[in-house]
């Protein structure tokens, strides 16, 4: 195997698929490495933990087609440092030797044969916009679980919605829920679980580009963006049912300036350490952030609101709630509540795409 | 060095002193308290049980054989813990700094209280005189000018057992200013807290036998034979050094408890009933000082002693009975019993004051602990600790539910097995 390319096409790919190899060591041997593969003038590589695969093809000048897999780290290490310009690598035996310029490195590659074979993505592909896709992304991921010990909830779940897709996640203490109406993409009836992982790696992948292609299949989904296709495996289990938690009705109803609200939670939280909650006073004359820590100090900020209802005071984890607020679009935002025990909601006063409930901390 | 204004004040046998006062037939006789069944553990001997050999943490079965005539008695913790309590408030009669050490020893310092109470020397006299006045029970002070030498200048001033009899002790030991070398270097190197066999055995190779040995030694020679930070910190205490202050308000670090078994367990389903027993009384106690923890931690000791700990972090403070008990239950399945577990714990660590905490989903849909946990608080207080208990503590004789320092030092003779039926 034989190519040559430039160095920022080389450092582009090596990093694209080594995102995906496994930094855990225990599993096989060769998963941390990357697989580069020649045909003609195209270069094909592959990097995999077995639960998340990323593939990335570039055009090169080949001068010899064949396979090798390069340790991630050291190969990525060693493009990186190199100038900007021509880069050949080339395969003899069991080394691969990377050259530019002057420079010349011999890299011990791993066994190809080894590397695992991954099937060819399965269900019906549908191209979207990839800018909707990547904002329902970063509004519900967060939401997601980050405990390993209960895989279900570290999912997005990906289900029809009246004609349209509805991206869900739940730690159990927090749900979004996004709406794409007109997005067809499952069958009725049809959900996935795509590990949020693999979501977030996508959304680092959206960045900049114009669509994405999703098949969802019943063991693995794969998303194209341009040259790069990454693929997942999906979760197996029962979503929780979320459309349970969400309270019918609330008989409270504040009406804020999203901003100002970021703006005072962010100055407030600074005096809610330890975990500490900041509360939130709602009366007719608008709203009170509070928080206090015990030794540390207090803050306190009042802000212009309209509300509706009982006067209520609830107290909520402020990170939890500047997750919802900050990817809740609009100018105004609504925040709606039963008591100081209930789930709460955040939604734009715009449109009713978007869902963020929360529950508060009990003080 | 500086002056000398710290005490280590250490009750004489402490326990044992306590149940003689109770069972005062038994004075002079070779007394053992701690564990009477076959797993117990020596809590404390008296220093006729201490001539033959006897000493705390060993095994109860060898100070039998050890003593055959020896009379043990099991531990009444709750009530060492009443008279520990009023000895403590003699001590705090004499200087608010006072940092307990356990139920029987607490560190002082009277740096403040001289110009009131006179020199740090006559101060120890003083306590030595009150505590046995308010009590009738025996201590022993050193004093110098830190922890770590007025620790080892209390137990030179501790009486000494021997077959022929117990010698009296000096009952206060002064380190005085400048004298602190000679007094440290002629000691066995193992009087350095940090000294394990392990450590031991490496400065043995270099023959150091005493503690004098060990300062003459450069401190990177003793870095190399017992590593970075353990060669750093005996290097200090050779020379006499401890910064650490006496602090009267020490915030527990983690808040547990354990259990040993009479006979091992093997199966999952008897320890997840351990567990929620377990879970429900660290939960009890956290909710008594008003605390809530992070990470909840599993210890599980099987019968060849082998110990391991599993721990999960959850992302909000817990402080309910069930709440632990799920986590710790969780930790178990990852854990194989089969060859016998000896012993398991139930722990949490990174406590916040208060009991903010963040609900979750479930407790909006069916019930919510935190109600639940502050009823079962008010009903124990007012009928007691078994008044209510998870249905799985319940047994034949009731519910069983665990107290601070319950069989501390292994099950009772009388404890019958508990396997499931």
């Amino acid at each position: 195997m034989k190519f040559r390319c430039e160095r920022d096409v080389l450092v582009d790919a090596l990093g694209a698929a080594g995102r995906a190899v496994a930094n855990r060591g225990g599993s096989l041997p060769v998963l941390s490495g990357v697989r580069l593969e020649v045909a003609g003038d195209t270069l094909s590589l592959t990097g995999s933990d077995l639960d998340l695969t990323i593939g990335v093809e570039a055009t090169v000048a080949g001068d010899g087609d064949g396979v090798t897999v390069l340790p991630s780290r050291i190969a990525s290490d060693v493009a990186r440092s190199l100038d900007a310009g021509s880069v050949s690598v080339a395969t003899e035996g069991d080394e691969a030797h990377i050259s530019s310029g002057r420079f010349e490195s011999s890299i011990r590659v791993l066994p190809a044969d080894e590397f695992p074979r991954l099937g060819a993505p399965a269900g019906e592909a549908v191209t979207l916009a990839s800018g909707d896709f990547a904002a329902a992304l970063r509004q519900v991921v967060p939401a997601a679980s980050a405990d390993d010990a209960r895989p279900i909830l570290t999912g997005v779940l990906m289900t029809p919605e009246s004609g349209g897709l509805r991206l869900v996640a739940t730690d159990s203490y927090r749900l979004a829920v996004r709406d794409l109406p007109g997005t067809s993409v499952l069958r009725e009836g049809q959900s996935v679980l795509v590990p949020s992982r693999a979501l977030r790696e996508l959304e680092r992948l959206l960045a900049g580009a114009e669509e994405v292609t999703l098949r969802l299949g019943e063991r693995d989904a794969t998303f194209e963006i341009a040259s790069v296709r990454l693929t997942t495996r999906l979760i197996e289990g029962e979503f929780p049912n979320y459309r349970g938690l969400i309270p019918s009705s609330y008989p409270n109803r504040l009406t804020v300036g999203r901003e100002p609200l970021i703006d005072a939670v962010r100055r407030v939280k600074l005096m809610a350490r330890e975990a500490t909650p900041v509360r939130l006073s709602m009366n007719g004359d608008g709203l009170e952030l509070v928080a206090i820590t015990q030794d540390v100090g207090q803050a306190h900020e009042q802000l212009d609101a309209k509300y509706e209802g009982a006067e209520l005071t609830v107290a909520f984890n402020p990170e939890y709630l500047l997750d919802g607020i900050e990817v809740t679009p609009g100018d105004e935002i609504t925040l709606e509540t039963v008591d100081h025990q209930k789930p709460a909601v955040v939604r734009s006063v715009e449109g009713s795409e978007f869902l963020y409930l929360l529950m508060p901390v009990r003080v | 060095m500086a002056e000398h204004s710290i005490l280590h004040v250490d009750m004489d046998a402490f326990f044992v002193s306590v149940e003689l006062q109770r069972r005062p037939e038994l004075r002079g006789r070779p007394v053992v308290v701690g564990g009477t069944g076959d797993r117990g553990v020596v809590a404390a001997a008296s220093y006729e049980a201490r001539a033959h050999g006897i000493h705390s943490a060993m095994p109860s079965s060898r100070a039998r054989r050890l003593c055959p005539a020896a009379i043990f008695l099991p531990g009444d913790h709750h009530h060492y813990a009443e008279v520990s309590r009023r000895v403590m408030a003699v001590l705090t009669s004499f200087t608010p700094l006072v940092e307990p050490l356990s139920l029987d020893e607490a560190f002082l310092d009277v740096g403040g209280a001289r110009r009131l109470h006179g020199p740090a020397p006559a101060i120890a006299e003083a306590i030595r005189r009150a505590v046995l006045d308010a009590e009738g029970l025996t201590c022993s002070v050193g004093v110098a000018a830190n922890k770590f030498l007025a620790k080892l200048a209390s137990e030179a001033a501790k009486p000494r057992a021997s077959l022929q009899g117990t010698e009296p002790g000096e009952g206060v030991t002064v380190v005085e200013p400048g004298r602190e070398l000679k007094f440290l270097h002629p000691l066995p190197v193992q009087a350095l807290w940090g000294v394990g066999p392990a450590t031991l055995a490496r400065l043995d190779r270099l023959a150091v036998r005493t503690v004098g040995d060990l300062a003459a030694l450069p401190a990177d020679t003793v870095a190399a034979a017992v590593g970075e930070a353990n060669g750093r910190h005996l290097h200090r205490l050779a020379h006499g050094v401890d910064e650490r202050r006496v602090e009267p308000h020490v915030e527990p670090k983690s808040v547990g408890h354990e259990e040993t078994f009479a006979r091992d367990h093997h199966t999952r389903a008897t320890l997840r009933r351990e567990l929620v027993r377990l879970a429900d009384s660290t939960a009890a106690r956290l909710r008594r000082h008003e605390l809530s923890g992070r990470t909840v931690t599993l210890k599980v000791r099987f019968g060849d002693f082998r110990t391991i700990t599993r721990s999960r972090t959850l992302p909000t403070p817990v402080s309910s009975g069930p709440a632990i008990a799920r986590v710790a239950k969780e930790l178990l399945e990852t854990v194989d019993p089969a060859p016998g577990v000896r012993l398991v714990g139930v722990s949490v660590r990174q406590l916040a004051h208060g009991a903010a905490h963040q609900l979750s989903f479930s407790e909006a849909a069916g019930g919510n602990w935190d109600d639940a946990s502050e009823a079962i608080d008010s009903i124990r207080a007012r009928f007691g600790d078994d008044a209510v208990a998870p249905g799985s503590a319940f047994g034949p004789g009731g519910p069983r539910v665990k107290r601070g320092g319950d069989q501390q030092w292994g099950p009772d003779a009388g404890a019958p097995p508990r396997e499931p039926r």
